[in-house]
């Protein structure tokens, strides 16, 4: 009944709307429309004419460009009210309201940061001048290069305080990202995603190639306006959109290849042998096939990528459109992972009623098709003999079904596991000038993602085989529907408009649904129909088939106001009531305010003869921000679930029973932060600058606690007990190195040092102040712990032996903390962090005349990794029945591998992340091209590091993001990758 | 003026329309869950309440706690195999040269098997004790869940003797330790209150069921140990709830195997089964002890782990003429029924499941004799009837907890404690010793009490009594294997684990173990 009458709610505001708009006509002025024409000159700081400047009348579609001599015309069609604005890459943009002139020359000033650049910053823009949070923005120019997914890939290393991990080679997995720290125990997703201006949106539905700038708000002050999800900070992504000023059809390609940066350095079949040798082994039972095999080489390849997008935009004095479709193909290094994505968008904006009625559309679909990769395929290539054959001599598959073995290549070959996802949305808003500076905003979203998974594993192979074959398909299907209305206030007052007042006033309402089936079978006759068929399956249980759905309804009351005193003194407030069916009874609302104020003290009269100083702005802030994301629906709820089956009087029957601790004072986890920075733009633009730090406190963390049975049922609960903190500084720097006519370099330094810690872990009822985590599973080696969670420590504390040397017969000497002569669980202390001290970027981009040269380069200081594919491989205990990696330890070491600190190694590192090289045309005599430029890029060059394994930039999501900086013993090892590419705009 | 009016009036509209109700309303819609007021109100609905406190009957074997407790004794060991294979972290090790301490995991899993049964008891009898249902059988209900309950107490009163005791779900006061003879005085008042309420009946339906039959084989259990759990014996006891037992239509299966057969079920000798499905799973007994290769020979298509085997001198008790011998334990060549050959492993060596288990020179760990033996070494069980052509998933054969084998090898061993008829105590002994060796050939005249341990052992192998018995028989102390020395007393009973100790600060840590 209740999603009849949510419908009914939203019917009847769509209803209301129409007498809404009835209420707004009764009140519509006819203003006359003044149309003038307006010409100038654009000039640079050597007082040359710029050529193909922007000029865009503020706040319309109406826009031209400067010809080769800096002169532009446009005609206005309100010139009481217009604002004209310049723009040019490399320049301060530029405003200048028209009022009755009819020619205004422009002399734009240089800088390597846009202090005039409009910048999202969640429900609004603002200009970097205005801005009183801490907002970092990266536009197209700055974007990474070379083959990218998503949003992810193109700002890696790009901002202070974002981190941005990739933890394999996997062409399908997703990266890691973190903002100011791991804010969170349960299960960090790190920043929201907002996509032109959707809550909660998916990275995937946007092409690189389709995204203009992206904001990332780090201080809860400029996050707090986006309350309960906003504890991760803000990634606001901005698409393309046509402009009236030109039509125009462009085209970007490359073609790229991929193969394996590094991989495990494990013995050849020629040192296995010399192994053996030196051991008098009998090597008879296995080197009976000649074979030398590189398994890792086996299951390995060349990738092949390449991706095709193809655009079109323009737009009349009335509207405007962008029309796009992208196309990427991504074999990955594994011979079983490729990414296949077709995206399509479309933007439409028409304006109307003297332009004070402005109606959106978006619609935008995202086909993807990926094969996973069978991570069991790397723990069998490091295990396998490489004496032993990928196939036999008569042609036939080579197998073994003696423990951790098996043949990777045919697992490979005949086994799928196949995603096919698809993403629509649409979006639909109206917004309605009610007067002059008084806007109202109707935004409708919604959106379907759906997954089908389609997995088979060959009843021959390792995978499959002690199934008889098993197949799975699991369909999964997330649907949101969202409806949002914004009120929005802009005046500017006082004898020469010296007073600036914004404000906003919201109302947000949205439910997500989730759904799923899942069947799954084994043991079948024939390996013909995959998971085609799985009716034909033998071995049917009864959790094989499955199906699941559940809700969410979150409510959001929001407010902003900014005001600002000759962008000298400004201030900011936010506030956000947010609403959430996810929480206990009487904690269903929370209460999420804000406040910032910054000083542009360049912008005051006594700053002005220091001609030295462009730009300097000091802000501070404080907001509270919330999490949710942990949380599933349902925690706070007695509920009855089925549990298998039971027997009863000679049948099996399905069993229920209440399947979690019900904890209905479950509310929200709350992040205060507060921050301070400088921003600075010195010596004639050439240096700019953000020099910022914060203090963020989460407190009733959500985590699932230990709890005692009796008397509860389970012995883990959701609950809201501990407070964690992470303080940090961070530092961005430009450098216009060189600035001539013919060549530039820009130069660009990021830094960030953040301190992450627990400050509590329990309270009166939930009595555990340590909880150990993380597994380092190897054979033999079944339940050590690697990290703790644990008051007054980080998140990723690895925890555990610390190895002190080996003794004359290869055992291990651990340090005996307590002093009592034997070495137990007791002696376990503090091993390193995985949390890095500073993570850094350095990028630099040089232009010579037509041609550009970029190279960036990112790494971290002091963070550790367990290496456990060296704990798990680096041993003779399988020889020679296996394999081992070619390391010293297989020599040294005489028993089963022990976690201790000799596997937690130094994982700093520099790495030469993108090289990109190109050449623009000339094509200033070609009518129909406007622009050609051909490039090349290297990805993942070279890394310098004393770490010993294979990669030291890890997966940091393992176990929910509470034991990162493990290198997997199933690593994917990563790929280096070179592309060619062209990019044409006619 | 009339334009500010009209302003103040859409936005009036604006907010009226955001403080609607059903705009603002947060309840969740719950899709593939049920609210817990609306279910329980059928038969059907209230029978698949009641399911899951027997399925809590699965965690007591054959995962941690029988590792446990048959590790710990004499019975079976988890060597650690060439390369290290099962070392994980030297449990196994610690179970058998007991050196186990608070943190040992296979203890934690134990103690939580019986804590999550007691909780899930005490759950769902509250549950019941409010629903609306046929009083009778809300009555005999209610009394199944207390016996299922017991159970899991007398599990913990002899695993770890001082527990918390918690009888009413809706008390959430964290319990504090109770005493051990209190514990025994709570299990024994809880069974003599139910045992009548209870069905008596031995039948399809009452098959897995918490029946009287169950009641007095546990009671007997109860004054078996009486005397090591509360210092005072009661062996009259013993023999009287035995003879209820008796009473009731069970009988001693003619064939031994009957209660290990893959539908075991048919066995009228079970008293008390666990019931394993290969849907729902639960036997993973042919995974944990089977060899790599075993599979090939055994014509079942499954990967298996290599794990737990028998102990030599447990092997060596047996006569080579008992049925139960080769009946108890897989040995010798495994051979492929392909080519006929013996099979090899990873190693190079002959797959050949000796009874011995030969420590690989210079494998030992720090100062003891525990090190590696090869993956072929140790007798394997095989009791429950392998089943053929089973493709990945665990085993059906249920696992009969109590059996009446057990009940007549306990009331010959409370008579003969009582010095009293002992006619009747041979007899009894011979029963079970005749079925074993096929003939009455190794038949006692005057059964000792020697005998009758001997006879349990025999009898009982891998079935999670050999810790217990030889406690009570005073043995479990005394060194075996590669365990040289005599253990301290303390080691009788296993500590609270730390896990547990860290979510409840009012335990009380069993002595020896701070």
């Amino acid at each position: 009944m209740k999603h009849v009458k949510n419908m009914i709610c939203s019917l009847g505001l769509i209803r209301k709307l129409g007498l809404l708009t009835l209420l707004m006509s009764l009140f519509l002025t006819t203003a006359f429309a003044q149309q003038l024409t307006v010409k100038g000159k654009v000039l640079d700081e050597f007082g040359e004419g710029v050529i193909g400047a922007n000029i865009l009348e503020k706040g319309t579609t109406n826009g031209v460009t400067t010809d080769l001599d800096g002169n532009y015309t446009i005609v206005i069609a309100n010139a009481q009210r217009a604002v004209i604005q310049f723009s040019y890459i490399g320049y301060n943009t530029k405003d200048e309201p028209v009022g009755d002139r009819t020619t205004i020359d422009v002399t734009l000033d240089p800088s390597v940061v846009n202090l005039g650049e409009v910048v999202a910053i969640g429900y609004g823009t603002q200009t970097r001048r205005e801005i009183t949070g801490s907002v970092a923005n990266v536009t197209q120019e700055n974007f990474n290069k070379g083959v990218t997914r998503d949003a992810a890939a193109l700002l890696q290393g790009k901002v202070a305080g974002l981190s941005i991990t990739t933890g394999s080679g996997d062409v399908a997995a997703n990266p890691t990202i973190r903002l100011r720290g791991i804010s969170t125990l349960q299960n960090d997703r790190g920043p929201f995603i907002v996509i032109d201006g959707v809550p909660g949106g998916d990275m995937a539905s946007v092409a690189p190639q389709d995204i203009e700038s992206i904001s990332v708000l780090k201080d809860a002050s400029s996050a707090a306006i986006y309350g309960s999800r906003s504890a991760g900070g803000v990634i606001l992504i901005t698409t393309k959109r046509g402009s009236a000023s030109k039509t125009m059809v462009s085209y970007e390609g490359y073609l790229a290849t991929s193969s394996l940066a590094n991989k495990p350095d494990l013995m050849t079949a020629e040192q296995w042998r010399e192994y053996a040798k030196s051991k008098s082994l009998d090597t008879s039972p296995y080197d009976k096939y000649g074979a030398n095999t590189d398994w890792f080489d086996e299951i390995s390849r060349t990738g092949v990528a390449h991706n095709h997008s193809v655009s079109m935009s323009g737009g009349g004095s009335k509207n405007n459109y962008r029309a796009s479709f992208t196309y990427l193909s991504n074999e990955g290094v594994m011979r079983d992972n490729s990414l296949e994505k077709y995206s399509f968008r479309f933007q439409f904006q028409q304006r109307a009623i003297d332009d004070r009625l402005r109606i959106g559309l978006t619609g935008s679909g995202t086909l993807s098709d990926r094969n996973d990769t069978e991570a069991r395929n790397f723990v069998l290539a490091y295990s396998l003999p490489p004496v032993y054959p990928v196939k036999l001599s008569d042609g036939s598959w080579f197998d073994t079904r003696e423990y951790d073995q098996g043949n990777p290549v045919r697992n490979q070959e005949y086994n799928t596991d196949k995603f096919s996802n698809s993403l629509f949305y649409g979006a639909g808003d109206l917004s309605f000038t009610l007067m002059d500076g008084l806007d109202i905003k109707l935004s409708l979203y919604k959106s379907r993602h759906m997954q089908d998974r389609s997995q088979y594993n060959n009843s021959e192979t390792e995978r499959g085989r002690d199934n008889g074959g098993w197949g799975e398909r699991d369909n999964q299907k997330w649907d949101k529907n969202l409806m949002e209305w914004l009120l929005e206030y802009t005046k500017a007052f006082g004898a020469s408009e010296q007073h600036r007042l914004n404000a906003m006033l919201g109302y947000s309402w949205e439910e997500n649904e989730w759904s799923k089936a899942r069947v799954a079978n084994r043991n079948f006759v024939t390996d013909m129909l995959g998971a085609n068929s799985l009716q034909s399956g033998q071995g049917l249980r009864a959790n094989d088939i499955e199906s699941a759905r559940n809700m969410n309804r979150l409510i959001s009351f929001f407010g902003r106001a900014h005001y600002s005193y000759l962008e000298r003194y400004m201030l900011t407030a936010t506030i956000r009531r947010d609403g959430s069916s996810k929480f206990g009874a009487n904690h269903k609302w929370g209460i999420f305010p804000s406040a910032s104020a910054a000083w542009g003290v360049s912008q005051e009269g006594f700053m002005q003869d220091v001609k030295w100083v462009d730009d300097l702005k000091f802000r501070v802030g404080y907001g509270v921000t919330g999490n949710q994301d942990g949380l599933d629906p349902y925690k706070t709820l007695e509920l009855y679930g089925t549990d298998n089956t039971y027997y009863d009087n000679g049948s099996w029957k399905t069993a229920y029973t209440i399947n979690q601790n019900p904890n209905p004072n479950l509310k929200w986890e709350e992040t205060a932060m507060f921050n301070i920075g400088v921003d600075f733009g010195l010596f004639n633009g050439r240096l700019n600058g953000t020099l910022e730090w914060y203090d963020k406190r989460t407190r009733d963390m959500l985590y699932t606690y230990r709890v005692p049975s009796p008397p509860y049922m389970y012995r883990d609960m959701m609950a809201n007990v501990g407070d964690m903190q992470n303080t940090g500084i961070e530092l961005a720097l430009s450098w216009n190195a060189i600035r001539t006519k013919d060549l530039q370099w820009t130069t660009s330094f990021t830094f960030d040092h953040n301190t992450n810690k627990i400050t509590s872990l329990a309270n009166d009822l939930y009595t555990t102040s340590r909880v150990y985590v993380g597994d380092a599973w190897i054979r033999g080696g079944s339940g050590n712990t690697t990290h703790v969670v644990e008051e007054g420590r980080p998140v990723g504390q690895f925890f555990g032996w610390k190895f002190l040397k080996f003794d004359e017969s290869g055992h291990y000497v651990m340090e005996d903390q307590n002093g009592d002569g034997i070495i137990t669980d007791d002696d376990r202390t503090y091993i390193g962090s995985a949390l890095p001290d500073l993570t850094f970027g350095w990028n630099n981009q040089f232009n010579y005349k037509n041609w550009d040269l970029s190279f960036f380069f990112r790494g971290t200081v002091g963070n550790k990794v367990l290496n456990h594919s060296r704990m798990a491989y680096a041993q003779s205990g399988y020889l020679i029945g296996g394999n081992a990696l070619n390391d010293p330890l297989v020599y040294e070491l005489t028993e089963v591998p022990k976690y201790c600190s000799l596997y937690i190694e130094d994982a700093s590192h520099i790495r030469l992340d993108n090289l990109a090289f190109g050449y623009t045309f000339n094509t200033k005599n070609v009518s129909w091209l406007d622009r050609a430029r051909v490039y090349v890029t290297g990805q993942n060059l070279f890394v310098l590091t004393g770490y010993k394994g294979a990669d030291p930039e890890v997966n940091m999501d393992r176990n929910n993001g509470l034991s990162p900086g493990v290198q997997d013993r199933e690593f994917y090892p990563k790929a280096r990758t070179f592309s060619v590419g062209v990019s044409l705009i006619f | 003026m009339k334009k500010i009016y009209s302003i103040a009036l859409s936005l009036a509209a604006v907010c009226t329309l955001m403080f609607t109700a059903s705009c603002t309303d947060l309840d969740e819609v719950v899709y593939d869950k049920i609210p817990s007021d609306q279910f329980g109100q059928t038969p059907d609905q209230i029978n698949s309440i009641i399911g899951p406190v027997y399925k809590t009957l699965k965690a007591y074997w054959p995962g941690d706690l029988f590792c446990v407790t048959e590790e710990s004794s004499d019975m079976a060991v988890t060597p650690t195999r060439r390369g290290g294979d099962w070392w994980d972290g030297g449990v196994h090790m610690e179970l058998g040269l007991h050196t186990w301490t608070t943190r040992t995991n296979p203890l934690n899993s134990s103690w939580n098997a019986c804590m999550d049964g007691v909780s899930r008891c005490n759950q769902v009898y509250a549950i019941i004790e409010n629903t609306p249902m046929d009083e009778a059988l809300k009555a005999r209900t209610l009394a199944e869940i207390r016996g299922v309950r017991a159970f899991w107490y007398y599990v913990a009163v002899d695993m770890f003797g001082n527990v918390p005791l918690a009888t009413d779900f809706n008390n959430t006061e964290v319990p504090g330790t109770t005493k051990r003879a209190d514990v025994y005085k709570f299990i024994i008042d809880e069974l003599n209150d139910i045992k009548d309420k209870v069905r008596p009946e031995v039948n399809s339906s009452s098959y897995g069921k918490f029946t009287r039959g169950v009641a007095y084989t546990l009671l007997a259990k109860m004054y078996l140990n009486a005397e090591v759990w509360i210092g005072t014996p009661n062996w009259a006891g013993v023999v009287a709830a035995c003879d209820e037992v008796m009473k009731l239509d069970y009988i001693i299966e003619p064939d031994w195997k009957t209660s290990f057969l893959v539908n075991n079920e048919v066995s009228k000798e079970i008293i008390f089964p666990i019931t394993f499905g290969r849907t729902d799973g639960g036997n993973q007994l042919h995974y944990r002890t089977l060899h790599y290769l075993d599979p090939i020979t055994l014509g079942m298509n499954i990967g298996t782990w290599n794990g737990i085997c028998a102990n030599p001198e447990y092997v060596a008790q047996f006569d080579i003429d008992d049925k139960r011998y080769e009946g108890s334990f897989l040995m010798g060549p495994m051979v492929d029924p392909a080519t006929g050959l013996v099979q090899i492993t990873a190693h190079g060596r002959e797959l050949i499941h000796t009874i011995e288990l030969r420590t690989i020179e210079n494998t030992e760990k720090d100062g003891t004799l525990w090190g590696e033996v090869n993956q072929e070494d140790g007798a394997r069980v095989n009791k429950w009837v392998f089943e053929k052509g089973l493709s990945s998933s665990d085993q059906e054969n249920d696992f009969a907890i109590f059996r009446l084998a057990d009940v007549y090898l306990m009331k010959a061993e409370a008579l003969i404690r009582l010095g009293q008829d002992n006619a009747e105590a041979t007899r009894l002994v011979n029963v079970i010793r005749e079925r074993g060796f096929g003939d009455n050939s190794k038949n006692y005249t005057a059964a000792t009490l020697d005998d009758v341990y001997l006879e349990r052992r025999l009898e009982l192998a891998w079935e999670n009594v050999s810790r217990q018995d030889m406690i009570r028989f005073g043995t479990f102390l005394q060194p075996t294997l590669w365990r040289t020395k005599v253990s301290e007393p303390f080691r009788l009973l296993f500590p609270i684990p730390n896990a547990a100790m860290q979510s409840n600060d009012k335990l009380v840590q069993n002595p020896g173990y701070n």
